[in-house]
């Protein structure tokens, strides 16, 4: 399903239902995921369609431009060091259209669960997309239009064993990355103290095949001043 | 020339012209500043800061302006501020109230209680803020009344802003009859709770058996979520709290009242000990 294609199309998955036809000189959009539907008229010449994984942040509404991955299982990292984990992340995808050398959104539906949650206080906390994932040594094995992998290298930098039961990211910063079989990401954690730890996404993929996804925040030109996270909150 | 013909002292037409023109440019170039930036900085500055600037720079260019237009006339600003001891005096009296609310408006854009799109509580008028003035402030009640309150007012009232913080609680009390079993109950409406994707995840919701009514079993049910959804999930919960309950066979109870007839049966007489 993602990648670039010319109109008609028409994808159809267990839940998903994804067609754009020809209908009296215009094209009808319409998609079904799971009992989500949507229908658009795109008034265009040939249109060049483009689907990718974007950030999860975006559905039922956009509210935040965090993500809260909370760890099934407390990890706990020895002193001074680093170590990698896998975690699991909700898919959404993104429907672009080609407009000279620019990219609209479409549309996004997701078949992952929504659900948000608070991180910090009632003051001066964030909302995040809330997401619960266990813990892995290896990349598990997920069906890619429902949950992607994120590699997570965490460096404790302290000189204690610190528990890490929870990652918080800026989604500004995702860079996404899919092929036909995985959609991934690569993060990293600096542990500054046993509360305190540093969270951002690495522009490299999990695999060398992996293509680059179109993310929202550079179709909608947001000019992102940091895509880094200080959980001070806890972690 | 007329243009150079003296009114008084030394003040000819074509200063008074000036003046003009200069109070005129003064407004204009304000209102074109407020215009462009009201259009480009929408969405990337928040409306609340957005127009104290506009306000700011609006009111400098008209001082700049009468600064201008005082000099000119001849009018000596420092003599003007001893005569101002007196007539300050004067007008001091007959414009306390003025002076009140401007300073109060002064300290409400310093100190920020409220701000412009902000739903606020404020001498029981609820609603949304619609501007912050030097003087007064306007709230745009829910069903759209225009409501002036001097900026005096408010700052002596006590101020109820609703969407401070990120996150707001709302509670229901759902009441079920005693024949229900309750703790299926609450397992139903915790399971309607986590469904929801802006009930937050934490704060942890609560829902608990708070106390035995006169004709119900009051479950209390307490939610939080993000402040711009709170009134729709409070809306949406509460109706899909009442379809699972009942899908289950548990049903609302409503006000009931027993009779025992005594003297029919004996044996309910001896029960009941009548």
């Amino acid at each position: 399903m993602f990648g670039t294609h010319d109109i008609p199309l028409s994808f159809e998955t267990e839940n998903i239902q994804l067609n754009i036809q020809k209908q009296n000189g215009c094209f009808i959009y319409q998609r079904k995921c799971n009992d989500e539907e949507e229908e658009k008229t795109l008034l265009a010449k040939s249109p060049t369609i483009l689907i990718n994984p974007v950030e999860p942040i975006n559905k039922p509404k956009e509210i935040t431009n965090y993500l809260l991955i909370d760890i099934d299982t407390s990890v706990i990292i020895e002193p001074r060091s680093t170590h990698k984990l896998f975690l699991t992340f909700p898919v959404a995808i993104g429907v672009f259209i080609k407009r000279a050398r620019d990219y609209d959104v479409l549309d996004i539906f997701t078949l992952a669960s929504q659900k948000y949650t608070l991180y910090g206080d009632q003051q001066r906390g964030v909302i995040c997309r809330y997401w619960e994932s266990k813990a892995y040594s290896s990349p598990p094995d997920v069906d890619l239009l429902h949950l992607g992998v994120v590699e997570l290298s965490i460096k404790n930098t302290t000189e204690r064993w610190v528990p890490v039961s929870k990652a918080v990211f800026n989604a500004y910063g995702m860079r996404i990355y899919y092929s036909s079989e995985q959609v991934s990401m690569k993060a990293s954690m600096e542990i500054l103290s046993e509360n305190t730890a540093e969270t951002e996404f690495s522009s490299s993929p999990l695999k060398k095949e992996m293509k680059k996804s179109l993310e929202l925040y550079t179709v909608r030109k947001l000019s992102v001043l940091s895509s880094t996270f200080t959980m001070a909150d806890g972690i | 020339m007329i243009l150079d013909k003296v009114i008084y002292d030394k003040v000819t037409v074509f200063n008074l012209i000036m003046i003009l023109a200069v109070f005129v440019a003064a407004i204009i170039i304000s209102r074109m500043i407020a215009f462009y930036a009201r259009r480009t900085l929408k969405g990337k500055v928040e409306q609340d800061t957005l127009e104290i600037v506009i306000k700011i720079i609006t009111y400098g260019l008209v001082s700049v302006a009468v600064f201008y237009g005082l000099t000119v006339l001849g009018i000596n600003l420092s003599g003007l501020m001893v005569a101002g001891g007196v007539v300050g005096v004067i007008i001091g009296f007959a414009s306390q109230g003025i002076i009140g609310n401007l300073i109060s408006g002064i300290f409400l854009i310093i100190e920020r209680p409220i701000k412009i799109g902000d739903q606020v509580n404020i001498d029981n008028h609820t609603g949304y803020v619609e501007d912050i003035r030097i003087i007064s402030t306007t709230i745009r009640t829910y069903d759209g009344l225009y409501v002036r309150i001097p900026n005096q007012n408010i700052f002596t009232s006590s101020i109820i802003n609703y969407v401070n913080h990120i996150v707001r609680r709302f509670e229901y009390i759902v009441g079920i009859r005693y024949s229900d079993d309750a703790d299926n109950a609450i397992k139903i409406i915790k399971a309607v709770i986590e469904k929801h994707p802006f009930a937050l995840k934490t704060p942890k919701p609560q829902v608990f058996v708070d106390n035995f009514g006169d004709n119900s079993v009051n479950i209390l049910v307490r939610v939080w979520s993000p402040i711009s959804e709170w009134f729709s999930v409070k809306m949406e919960l509460l109706l899909q709290i009442k379809k699972a309950l009942e899908a289950e066979g548990i049903e609302i109870a409503f006000p009931q009242r027993v009779v025992w007839f005594g003297n029919r049966d004996d044996e309910a007489n001896k029960e009941t000990g009548c």
